[in-house]
């Protein structure tokens, strides 16, 4: 472990310094054009485009599984669930619904609150701690690690968690097919 | 992350191709465009009503089912990776996963929420067509009486051809040969 | 050895354009491969069909797809009157970006030395592996619904609608019985899960003459309902009721015309070639096969076996005909998600190579399938009553 390997992790973090400010940018804008934007199809795209992003910060933070989860999940399911929801209520194919309301001012201020609360939060928790962001190479990986911690360490949550995720298949199929 | 970079490459090269490939079509393809190559394409017939406003709720059922077998197979995962150093321990957990994953898919399929036929009958309807006979393959056509038989009671159809108990009823579709 | 030896020694501009080299062969051959899967579809379906298929373009017609795609260039890129314009020109993109990307982890065997830098015949190989291919296909799943929700034309937004639900429905089934897979390999690598099928399978102690190969090392079942997945998703005859044409008019491309309509039907084709391509990973022990004259001939195996797979697709399309949706719908939820779930567990209780658990688990397995058979019982008559009930309704109405 000579000086150039040290040049290279500085590199490296300096390459996902770039990497987190163009994902972080692209979230932001996206999320603005979400709640501006008066089509359907459009909001849920743009809420597309910042999950894609929040991925996108947890492979820069060598969470490969979770990043992996958040794609399947939320942009492989939950945004086509979504979809088939506006499908299913709006007219499909019409456009320029008027999605306004007078009640965006409150909506922003509740916003900000929410975002200063976060902000506040994570910088009393976090502040001045050093996250090391460093794959595991050691032979496993990441999805094996977890795999540890939730059948080995944790297991009676995780019977729990399949037992609500039983629980909420029921609801909705009951509270979708009495319509 | 060094080892994302060749996604990184091959998805700019994928995307650039695309975005290149449209562009030079745009600009190399003729461009003279009227009314009725921008209508919406249905076979010629020049639509003269909105598309159906809504979609069966099935759709969304599906979709939302999906979200839930979707975290379900993200959870077997971790646990198929680790499945060699779990062992026995491993494989009663994702037994009583997969009861779990059982009972919920048992419930589903007896109330009927994956079921997506046409609208069945409790009765089942006669046999309007013979089966193939052992001599030829071709079907023969049954007669005009015997096709109405099985769809539903109206007024002057034929007398011998009873009329099935639970059909349903769909008045506005008088089949062409009777009325009219 | 999980990762590409490549980047052990970190980054620097000779690794930088090896990487960049392997990027632009991937993106050639995938596309070269395209062409020719067009033109091998056409001239095989031909030769089923009793004719003689395309031969005008080239010796045997073999620059017929060549040809047709250069037409396409050459044509209108009509914008339908109510289409929503960005989404319309973006959907195609969203379609022909996941085909392509597939192929980067699917290896084709072996290592080679550029300049002193060994690499794998892959182009990358991330520690979430198979899980890319998953996440993958579900993004594909937005070019389909985008083209049909932006055309503003009901008969593609019907067949949007139609694959999206078709394409989430499968994609349940094959991330099950992908899993089997990876209860055996213990990896997500593809290397790895390549890898580990070599050599002669070992069955209690006894060498069977077979291939170690995932095929048969997690019984057949999770190889059948991967690949009637795989077609599913693809789209493929005879789960084509996207773009049924008796009945949507094409679906969810009808309203693309010139390189849009092109690049969907690239997407499509790639689609099968590097699908196959998984596949051979998954379970046919990817570049996996005897040596030739001493030498290790990896990529030749590999070529062979996904070769099988394109001519497989391409038979099933000329052999069956269509399902019929609710068919469709109840052979992905009904059959192949308890099927895959029931083969994950007793490939897993086989793992633990213990009598009791593999009895067990087979005994679970059958009172499952007599719970599974008494539900479908029951759902049948309560949908029946439900109709009746509707029926009713309708009649009084």
């Amino acid at each position: 472990m000579g000086g150039s390997h040290l040049a290279l992790v500085h590199g490296l973090n300096v390459a996902q310094q770039i990497a987190f400010f163009a994902l972080a940018g692209a979230m932001v804008l996206s999320a603005l054009r979400m709640v501006t934007t008066k089509n359907l199809v459009h909001a849920a795209l743009y809420l597309t485009v910042v999950l894609a992003g929040a991925a996108g910060l947890y492979i820069l933070l060598a969470a490969e599984f979770i990043a992996v989860t958040q794609v399947l999940v939320y942009i492989g399911a939950i945004v086509v669930l979504m979809l088939f929801g506006l499908f299913l209520t709006r007219a499909p194919l019409g456009t320029g619904q008027d999605l306004d309301n007078n009640q965006r001012w409150l909506a922003a201020i509740i916003a900000l609150f929410l975002f200063g609360v976060l902000g506040v939060t994570l910088q009393k928790g976090f502040k001045g701690t050093h996250v090391n962001a460093i794959p595991i190479t050691d032979g496993g990986s990441n999805t094996a690690a977890i795999g540890v911690s939730i059948f080995h360490d944790f297991v009676v949550p995780f019977e729990v968690a399949s037992i609500l995720l039983l629980a909420a298949l029921v609801g909705a199929v009951v509270i979708a097919r009495r319509d | 992350m060094a080892q994302y970079l060749p996604i990184v490459v091959l998805m700019v090269l994928a995307t650039g191709f695309a975005f290149v490939s449209l562009l030079a079509s745009r600009i190399l393809g003729p461009k003279n465009p009227n009314s009725a190559k921008s209508a919406p394409y249905e076979c010629g017939i020049v639509p003269n009503r909105q598309p159906a406003q809504r979609f069966p709720v099935r759709f969304y059922l599906v979709a939302m089912i999906f979200v839930i077998f979707d975290i379900e197979i993200i959870f077997i995962y971790p646990w198929a990776v680790m499945y060699h150093q779990l062992g026995t321990f491993g494989l009663a957990e994702m037994v009583a996963f997969s009861i779990a994953v059982l009972v919920a898919f048992l419930y589903l399929i007896s109330g009927g929420a994956l079921d997506w036929g046409p609208v069945k009958r409790l009765s089942p309807a006669e046999i309007i067509t013979r089966p193939y006979t052992g001599s030829a393959t071709i079907r023969r056509v049954p007669r005009p009486e015997a096709l109405l038989a099985g769809i539903e009671p109206m007024e002057g159809s034929a007398p011998d051809a009873p009329a099935a108990p639970s059909a349903p009823a769909e008045p506005d579709r008088v089949p062409a040969t009777t009325g009219h | 050895m999980p990762g590409d030896p490549l980047f052990n020694n970190g980054l620097n501009l000779a690794v930088a354009l090896i990487v960049i080299i392997k990027a632009i062969i991937v993106f050639v051959v995938v596309l070269v491969s395209v062409l020719f899967m067009v033109m091998f579809e056409r001239k095989v379906i031909g030769h089923m069909q009793n004719r003689i298929g395309p031969n005008r373009a080239g010796p045997f017609g073999s620059l017929q797809s060549l040809a047709d795609g250069t037409k396409l260039f050459f044509k209108e890129a009509l914008l339908p009157a109510k289409a929503d314009k960005r989404i319309y020109r973006l959907a195609p993109i969203l379609a022909v970006v996941p085909a392509f990307l597939v192929f980067s982890i699917v290896p084709i065997g072996g290592t080679i030395t550029i300049a002193h830098h060994v690499t794998r015949l892959q182009l990358v190989d991330p520690p979430w592996g198979i899980l890319f291919m998953l996440m993958l296909s579900s993004i594909a799943v937005y070019g389909v619904m985008l083209a049909g929700w932006s055309s503003g034309s009901k008969y593609p937004l019907l067949g949007a609608v139609r694959a999206s639900a078709q394409m989430i429905s499968y994609e349940a089934a094959m991330g099950l019985s992908i899993a089997a897979v990876v209860v055996l390999s213990g990896s997500l690598h593809t290397s790895a899960i390549a890898s580990g099928q070599h050599g002669l399978l070992h069955f209690r102690n006894h060498t069977v003459p077979l291939p170690a190969w995932n095929l048969f090392r997690t019984w057949v079942v999770p190889f059948i309902i991967f690949m009637i997945a795989v077609t599913a998703e693809m789209h493929r005859p005879p789960f084509d009721l996207v773009e049924a044409e008796e009945e949507i008019a094409g679906g969810f491309n009808a309203e693309y015309s010139s390189l849009g309509f092109a690049l969907f039907y690239l997407a499509e084709f790639m689609n099968v070639v590097t699908m196959s391509g998984v596949t051979v990973t998954l379970f046919l022990g990817g570049p996996d096969g005897p040596r030739i004259l001493g030498h290790s001939v990896g990529p030749f195996w590999f070529v062979l076996k996904l070769f099988a797979f394109l001519y497989t697709y391409v038979w099933l399309r000329a052999t069956l005909p269509r399902f019929r949706y609710d068919q469709l719908m109840d052979l992905g939820w009904k059959r192949l998600i308890p099927a895959s779930l029931g083969m994950l567990l007793f490939v897993a209780a086989v793992r633990t190579g213990s009598r009791g658990w593999v009895i067990g688990v087979m005994v679970g397995l059958v009172v499952g399938a007599i719970a599974l058979m008494r539900a479908l019982s029951v759902g049948a008559r309560t949908t029946e009553v439900e109709a009746a009930s509707i029926a009713r309704a309708g009649r009084r109405a």
